[in-house]
């Protein structure tokens, strides 16, 4: 049988055991040779993720991630919780009545909707938590994505709360900042991101970003076209979540609710900009409070 | 504190799989207060190389705190 959508390098690797790596393996199972020197991102396109959780599963066995949050979290399906320095990747569950689209009108009062999306870091284009650092371990590969390098990083923790997101935490177990790497060791061995590739059903997308965005916009007229108009855009140039100096996300989203039903900040900014407002606001105050203790002071002076 | 032994399988950053003689697989996290550093593990994985770890128990997660690596 002929399979009219395979990829012509693909039938150089017919057999299953192979003795190396297939070179330029993204090629084939993302359609995109990885280049350094180009941008690289995630599409996540949250209306055809299933919740099967291959994404976490697969981040955590690739980059050796232990499994955390033992127990029962009580929050619907979530067993993970949130990202965090062993989660690179989770899988939000958001249980809703009226959740809109197509199947609104066929499903019962009785009956919830389920939104869900595989969240993960959004390798910020001006990313906050590299400004915050003040040792530099937080760089920019040459994929365009935000890496920690673990024998820089002090443990300061000053990207924690830099990040608009949520996403960096430090671990307790080494006190080193961690977070999504974008599969740097895999993208530079050719290899698409590990979540991407195990996603069955193309929820998360790898690609080179300018490809990302187009193909993004696509499906959101698409599905405005097949009446699902609440869909648009989280993170793309000029939309919700590319605002206060971020410029865009190279890791972006499709949603069909609000930001903040997924978790995500409606309007995230980047810390590094209320730096002058508030050092002029400080110095501001102390002239002021000099002001008036010099006013008080000269008034007592005056009295007999 | 409890050791064990047998080969690095797998080195990511500060953490490594070793698999024991009986071919099960266990996740360690490097401490911050040990010798070796990240860069010492890649060595070790590709030489195959026996080690034994000194570990403690880590809290809230599926794996240890490795606390002394030494190749054996």
């Amino acid at each position: 049988m002929n399979i009219l959508h395979m990829h012509p390098r693909a039938a150089e690797h017919h057999q299953s055991n192979l003795d190396r790596l297939i070179p330029d393996e993204s090629e084939l199972t993302a359609g995109v040779k990885i280049e350094a020197g180009r941008s690289y991102g995630f599409f996540t396109d949250t209306t055809v993720c299933i919740g099967c959780k291959a994404c976490e599963v697969a981040c955590k066995e690739w980059n050796n991630l232990p499994a955390d949050n033992l127990g029962m979290t009580g929050q619907s399906f979530d067993n993970t919780g949130a990202l965090s320095a062993n989660t690179w990747r989770h899988v939000a569950f958001v249980e809703k009545s009226g959740a809109g689209g197509i199947r609104d009108g066929v499903e019962q009062p009785f009956q919830s909707g389920w939104l869900m999306m595989s969240d993960v870091c959004k390798h910020c284009h001006h990313a906050p938590c590299m400004e915050a650092c003040p040792t530099g371990a937080l760089f920019k590969t040459e994929f365009d994505t935000v890496v920690v390098q673990q024998d820089i990083c002090n443990g300061c923790g000053y990207c924690v709360p830099a990040c608009p997101f949520g996403v960096v935490e430090v671990s307790k177990l080494d006190g080193k900042a961690h977070k999504c790497t974008l599969c740097y060791d895999r993208l530079k061995g050719g290899l698409e991101p590990a979540c991407a590739k195990s996603c069955p059903t193309d929820s998360i997308q790898f690609g080179e970003l300018s490809d990302l965005q187009e193909r993004a916009a696509r499906r959101v007229e698409d599905l405005h076209a097949r009446g699902v108009p609440s869909a648009y855009l989280y993170g793309t140039p000029g939309a919700p979540g590319a605002t206060g100096g971020m410029s865009h996300l190279n890791a972006f989203f499709l949603l069909t609710d609000r930001p903040e039903v997924y978790n995500l900040p409606s309007a995230p900014t980047r810390p590094s900009r209320r730096v002058a407002p508030s050092l002029f606001s400080g110095l501001a105050t102390v002239a002021g409070l000099t002001l008036a203790a010099a006013f008080l002071f000269a008034e007592s002076e005056r009295r007999p | 504190m409890p050791k064990m032994r047998g080969v690095i399988t797998i080195a990511q950053e500060s953490r490594f799989q070793l698999t024991d003689a009986d071919g099960v697989s266990h996740l360690f996290v490097l401490s911050p207060h040990m010798l070796a550093e990240n860069d010492d593990l890649e060595p070790l994985q590709q030489s195959q190389a026996p080690v034994q770890v000194t570990y403690s128990r880590a809290r809230n997660v599926i794996g240890y705190l490795a606390e002394r690596l030494e190749r054996i």
